[in-house]
């Protein structure tokens, strides 16, 4: 029905506000989900509303040489997620146990299982103990499926700095998950 | 496994409620609307007539402690003031000259065809106040039981401006419950 980008919808809302109602019908779904994954479903359902208000009121800071405003949506999620850091963190030792519980049942031989148990609590371990920047750049690239470029955008940051920080990332949870790198993850 | 590929295995999907969605566009509606109707002010907004308004707007000021809206004064070729808005407690009055709209001053009309209810926080400092600035006092200070507004008591004043438009000032005291609610003398 409505073949405009999003940049001209928002570049519309600044005379005619209530055009941007649009842009939440177009991303709401995608932000909300992006929300739970990181925060549970109820911190996400608190903070959707929020996010494209805050969004609406900034909506004369959008850089309108960029079709999609989802990269943006999600750079103030991001903000607005640092606040619930440990509901986060929660989350993801949950999810890590949970992984490791679908994974034993996946492969109901026993090596592979004993590895699964210790191995993704670690991972989560990993993910908690990178600095703030790579943590966030990993995951809107792993779990959002984000492009190197949107992520720049998100975060707002040049896109080498995104492709750096990613490396930094992949090195530290390398190095976190080598054997004897668990004590490293504890000593941060 | 490659490390972007462990996180991802951490990925998991919030279970929503089916109206979180609907809540989330209603605070964005919500914050547009705030914006299209910025500051619509009070619904109701009583325009009082004078034969010397510069003298009303200085009295309503210094006796009653309202407040001029500065840009919304409207001057006349002549230099005199054609309508003023004056803002007290969240509400506003309009002073204007008499004959405008119909209307006349107390002063030549010989009669005061209403009174305005004024809510203030403290009666008796509000009292002081208006005597020392010259207002004649139509009713002492008197608490009542009864009120403009049911389940209230109140204690009041009556003060006639220099025109005499009669003010009657409020100080809300506590909640009558219903039951104990008595009706004026005189009245069932």
């Amino acid at each position: 029905m409505n073949s405009r980008s999003d940049a001209e919808v928002i570049g519309r809302s600044l005379d005619q506000p209530e055009a941007f109602g649009l842009i939440y019908d177009r991303h709401a779904a995608t932000v909300l989900r992006f929300l739970g994954r990181r925060a549970g479903a109820e911190v996400a359902e608190g903070l959707v509303g929020e996010l494209f208000r805050i969004a609406f009121e900034r909506r004369k800071t959008f850089d309108t040489s960029r079709a999609s405003a989802l990269p943006w949506l999600y750079g103030i999620g991001s903000n607005l997620l640092m606040k619930h850091r440990r509901g986060e963190a929660r989350r993801l030792r949950a999810s890590a146990r949970m992984a490791a519980a679908d994974e034993a049942v996946d492969r109901r031989a026993s090596a592979g299982a004993l590895d699964a148990r210790l191995l993704f609590p670690r991972v989560a371990d990993a993910i908690e103990a990178l600095p703030d920047g790579e943590r966030e750049a990993l995951l809107l690239f792993a779990w959002e499926d984000l492009s190197y470029q949107s992520v720049a955008e998100a975060l707002e940051l040049p896109i080498g700095t995104v492709r750096s920080r990613l490396n930094r990332a992949r090195a530290h949870l390398r190095e976190l998950l080598e054997p004897g790198g668990e004590s490293r993850v504890r000593s941060r | 496994m490659k490390p972007v590929d462990l996180a991802r295995k951490l990925r998991r999907e919030a279970a929503f409620e089916p109206a979180a969605l609907d809540r989330g566009k209603a605070v964005l509606m919500a914050a547009i609307r705030r914006e299209v109707e910025p500051t619509r002010g009070p619904a109701i907004v009583p325009q009082i007539p004078y034969e010397d308004v510069r003298a009303a707007l200085s009295f309503l000021e210094r006796a009653f402690g309202f407040r001029e809206i500065p840009t919304a004064r409207l001057v006349t070729a002549d230099g005199g003031i054609d309508h003023a808005m004056l803002a007290f407690g969240g509400s506003v009055i309009g002073i204007g000259p008499q004959g405008h709209h119909g209307t006349v001053s107390p002063k030549n009309g010989g009669i005061e065809s209403q009174y305005i209810s004024v809510y203030v926080d403290d009666v008796d400092a509000h009292y002081q106040r208006a005597v020392a600035a010259g207002a004649r006092i139509a009713n002492g200070l008197r608490d009542y039981a009864w009120g403009d507004r049911p389940y209230e008591a109140h204690r009041t004043y009556e003060a006639l401006d220099l025109e005499g438009h009669r003010w009657r000032f409020h100080q809300l005291l506590r909640e009558v419950p219903q039951s104990k609610r008595r009706s004026r003398p005189g009245e069932d």
